[in-house]
């Protein structure tokens, strides 16, 4: 069992971008800032700040070679449609990244991280 | 020829030049969904295209980047939407560029993201 333990815990160290931390990262970088609230023009501004800024300082503590770009898109819910595409050009063995689709009852908010390795 | 202009030269290679991307996204959003109006049915296949025509002129440019391209199209209706970015990097050879589009019934943020590979 301890042995089990260690290789999978070694195999996420080697692997990398591991998706799931990073996961659980975003998530709760968008549920400290937006939480409950309402979408509010006026500080929609501040909240797509924090977070990206929240995830990129606890990503760059996890200590691993890489560069990270990160998005947020806050959306009012409103009944308008919304289509969003990613294609990147990169090292498929050591690259990686991790999407996000959060939602209140007055917003969604999507947000991206892209390692990419050093 | 000069020292200076070989640097230009050898620099025009090497960093990123947002310019330039701008005007090839430009141009492939246009390509794509200029004088079309917003359809939910299509809209799936347009993203898609213009991130993969983006990146197709990219990649032909021959340049040691590893590229992201970011597509957003969102229905005219009224709702607010808000965008940022934000990027762990080398500060000196990385770069990123962000087109905004829009035509009577819709907005179309393309985001290009290039990073340095080690030569």
């Amino acid at each position: 069992m301890l042995l089990e333990r260690e290789i999978t815990s070694w195999k996420r160290h080697k692997a990398g971008f591991v998706v799931e931390d990073v996961s659980t990262i975003i998530k709760e970088s968008v549920e400290a800032t937006i939480g409950g609230n309402a979408y509010q023009h006026n500080r929609v501004n501040q909240w797509t700040t924090s977070i990206v800024e929240q995830c990129l300082s606890q990503l760059s503590k996890l200590g691993k070679p890489f560069k990270y770009i990160i998005t947020c898109v806050i959306m009012q819910k409103n009944g308008a449609g919304m289509q969003t595409a990613s294609t990147c050009f990169w090292d498929n063995s050591t690259d990686g990244s991790c999407t996000v689709r959060w939602e209140n009852k007055f917003v969604y908010c999507i947000v991206s991280v892209f390692g990419l390795a050093i | 020829i000069t020292s200076s202009t070989c640097l230009e030269v050898l620099q025009r290679l090497v960093v990123f030049n947002p310019d330039e991307i701008s005007v090839s996204v430009k141009e492939c959003v246009e390509g794509v969904i200029g004088g079309t109006d917003y359809n939910q049915s299509k809209v799936n296949q347009w993203t898609a295209s213009i991130v993969e025509h983006s990146l197709t002129h990219l990649v032909k440019q021959g340049r040691p980047f590893k590229y992201i391209v970011n597509c957003t199209i969102m229905q005219k209706s009224g709702a607010g939407l808000h965008t940022a970015n934000s990027c762990y990097w080398d500060t000196a050879t990385d770069g990123s560029c962000t087109v905004r589009w829009e035509n009577r019934t819709m907005y179309c943020v393309v985001s290009v993201f290039a990073v340095a590979v080690a030569l």
